[in-house]
């Protein structure tokens, strides 16, 4: 198993990278073998080797420099995604695979993987706790969302908004899914606050059924925040 | 006429806010209800020195306001820290005439980072010293670049803007900007040639995005920087630190004033560098701020002596959702060689909103209390598991660790009769909590 952390010094806002250490401890664990990767802006890549792509949050400023750097691949990146290859991304990093963003930065192409659009603006930051369901697996997750964006466009979202912030105004979805693509504006290590979903997408990706008794404190800390959230959401 | 009324509401406001014990911002809110530009008709002192930044803001301010006053000075400022426009409001307009005329030397405002748009939307102070830009509060901030733009719309040209130049993104609001300036350290014995922590903010030019360099690091990403792609760095300082001895406890400032520290942390140093630059730039001369601030210790109850039981401990601020500000601490611990057992609590994140986010603890280096001189840690508060979880990351064997979601709990598991040092480590939200359980000194 060979997984890349993609721009793991540029995309790194809020804690990401503790998805990909909960997610090592849970193959350790197992007894999976798997090599970790870290690669950043101007590095010799090869997309295609890996088995899972990771990418995190990360400022406006600096998802437009990962955009830029990952065009060169983006044949490789839809071809790695259309193969049914894993990718994870987690914050503003989802955004980089549409059509266009329109932002206080200047107007982007997008990588055009997906026939969705972005909007950036810098007057007000958009944040809020987050609970949502994942239908696939009908589970509850938690987490924080932070961004400046709204999204438009996309058909097949990840997450059902329960509580908190949608891919768009008024909408009522998160997210974008398509066969191993999990992307998600949730920030930081949601596969730490979400055990239960460490556990559904490390099966996925091994294909093989897990353990985990080690993610008892996770466990504990995720009750604890989903009744947080729904006292505070029933108020 | 809408001044005078102004003025008049938030006076009687503060009267009785102070009666009944309530906050200080809401008099100003109410000031500015009716007369939404009173700020820019009240007549202000000749020197307006204004504070801003993620971390020292309010000791800056304090030590600052000290040394000014000692020297006979008068200075109208913020001591209560309400510093968003409403409380900056009422803080001006209760010590302002009837006539609306603000009688002082130097009008002294600590200020929001992110607000300061609105607070000096209305007049322009003289002087803005910039602190530092941390990662601070994300969950409503966004991101350092984020406030950075936001302090960016707030700075007048009129300004002269007294920076930290080891801080590269601080130094940004400096570049081709004549008149700035620009303190900071040399070289300091604390100093790393690595880097130390678990994210690193100064990797990237914050210019032209290319690989930056450093010669030397202060703490995390504070240090002399270098960009080798465009030659952005680190600027001369005029007012410096240079010399620092943390056992001993003291710094040395521009090789001449020797300055004690009543706390020997890296924390205390920028913010008595800061007081000592602006105390500078109002005149006073290096000898006399050095005797003010000498031993000084600051009242605003960041740091507290405490006795629980037969044992003695030190009570640290470290503000949830600012890693550096836990990493700072952090050290003081673990550069504490007698030994010592830690409290840390995280019961709520914030005092000021609510959020149940804990990304941050990932940012934060928990691996500075994986030595041997480190005894104990229980891990308190209604995050207490989130807590261990992150902690499970850091290599620190799990039998030095126990895990509480009380804090009386967390508290009565150190009531023993070691002889080891104890440190707590919390934030505002929870200080209170902690410390009616134990006695203050």
């Amino acid at each position: 198993m060979k997984i890349l952390h993609l721009y793991h010094d540029l995309m790194n806002l809020y804690g990401d990278y503790a998805n990909l250490s909960a997610l090592c401890r849970m193959l350790e664990l197992n007894g999976i073998e798997f090599a970790l990767d870290k690669k950043s802006l101007g590095d010799e890549v090869e997309l295609s080797e890996y088995d899972l792509i990771y990418i995190g949050s990360g400022s406006e400023e600096n998802m437009k420099l990962a955009l830029d750097d990952l065009k060169e691949n983006r044949d490789i990146l839809a071809q790695y995604v259309e193969d049914g290859k894993f990718l994870l991304l987690t914050g503003n990093s989802f955004e980089m695979l549409g059509e266009k963003i329109t932002s206080f930065l200047g107007e982007f192409e997008g990588l055009g993987i997906f026939p969705f659009t972005v909007t950036e603006q810098n007057k007000t930051r958009t944040t809020d706790d987050a609970i949502v369901n994942f239908p696939e697996a009908d589970m509850t997750l938690v987490g924080f969302i932070n961004k400046c964006s709204e999204i438009e466009g996309i058909t097949s979202p990840l997450f059902n908004v329960e509580m908190g912030l949608a891919n768009g105004k008024g909408q009522k979805t998160e997210g974008i899914r398509y066969k191993n693509l999990f992307g998600t504006h949730l920030t930081g290590p949601l596969f730490v606050k979400n055990p239960i979903f460490l556990k559904y997408f490390a099966e996925k990706l091994t294909g093989t059924e897990l353990v985990d008794y080690v993610f008892s404190f996770e466990r504990k800390g995720y009750e604890k925040t989903l009744k947080k959230l729904r006292e505070r959401n029933g108020k | 006429m809408r001044k005078f009324l102004a003025i008049i509401i938030c006076k009687i406001l503060r009267v009785i806010g102070k009666f009944i014990g309530k906050g200080s911002s809401l008099p100003g809110k109410f000031a500015l209800k009716v007369c939404p530009n009173v700020l820019s008709k009240i007549k202000l002192p000749e020197k307006i020195v204004a504070v801003t930044g993620s971390n020292g803001k309010t000791s800056t301010v304090e030590m600052i306001a000290h040394i000014l006053r000692t020297n006979g000075l008068k200075v109208i400022y913020n001591a209560e820290g309400s510093n968003q426009i409403e409380g900056v409001t009422t803080f001006i307009l209760s010590n302002a005439t009837l006539g609306g005329k603000l009688d002082g030397d130097v009008l002294l405002i600590e200020s929001d980072e992110r607000y300061a748009k609105y607070t000096f939307k209305h007049f322009a102070p003289t002087h803005l010293v910039l602190t530092n830009l941390y990662r601070d509060q994300l969950t409503r901030n966004g991101h350092p670049m984020w406030v950075y733009n936001a302090i960016k719309e707030s700075i007048h040209d009129s300004t002269q803007l007294i920076l930290n130049a080891d801080d590269p993104l601080v130094s940004l609001f400096g570049k081709d900007r004549e008149g700035t300036l620009w303190f900071g350290a040399d070289k300091l014995s604390t100093d790393s040639s690595e880097f130390n922590g678990v994210y690193n903010d100064g990797v990237y030019c914050p210019v032209c995005h290319g690989p930056m360099e450093y010669s030397t690091y202060h703490y995390n990403h504070i240090g002399h920087f270098d960009c080798a792609v465009c030659g952005y760095k680190r600027r001369n300082t005029d007012f410096t630190v240079t010399k620092a001895d943390l056992n001993e406890g003291f710094i040395v400032i521009d090789g001449k004033h020797r300055i004690d520290l009543a706390l020997k942390s890296l924390y205390n140093i920028y913010n008595l560098l800061a007081a000592y630059t602006v105390a500078s730039v109002m005149g006073i001369e290096g000898e006399r701020i050095a005797e003010c601030i000498n031993n000084y210790t600051l009242k605003n109850g960041r740091v507290l002596t405490f006795r629980l039981g037969s044992r003695r401990g030190t009570f640290l601020v470290a503000k949830h959702e600012n890693s550096i500000s836990y990493d700072l601490s952090l050290k003081v611990v673990a550069s504490d060689t007698e030994g010592s057992d830690v409290l840390i609590i995280v019961d709520a994140v914030s005092r000021k909103y609510f959020t149940s986010d804990v990304s941050w603890l990932y940012d934060i280096n928990f691996q500075l209390l994986d030595a041997d001189n480190v005894k104990n840690i229980v891990l308190a508060g209604a995050y207490a598991n989130d807590l261990a979880a992150r902690f499970s990351y850091t290599g620190i064997g799990d039998y030095k660790i126990k895990v509480t979601e009380s804090i009386a709990e967390g508290v009565e598991l150190l009531n023993n009769d070691s002889t080891d040092k104890i440190y707590v480590i919390t934030c505002f939200s929870d200080k209170g909590k902690f410390l009616e359980l134990v006695e203050v000194e």
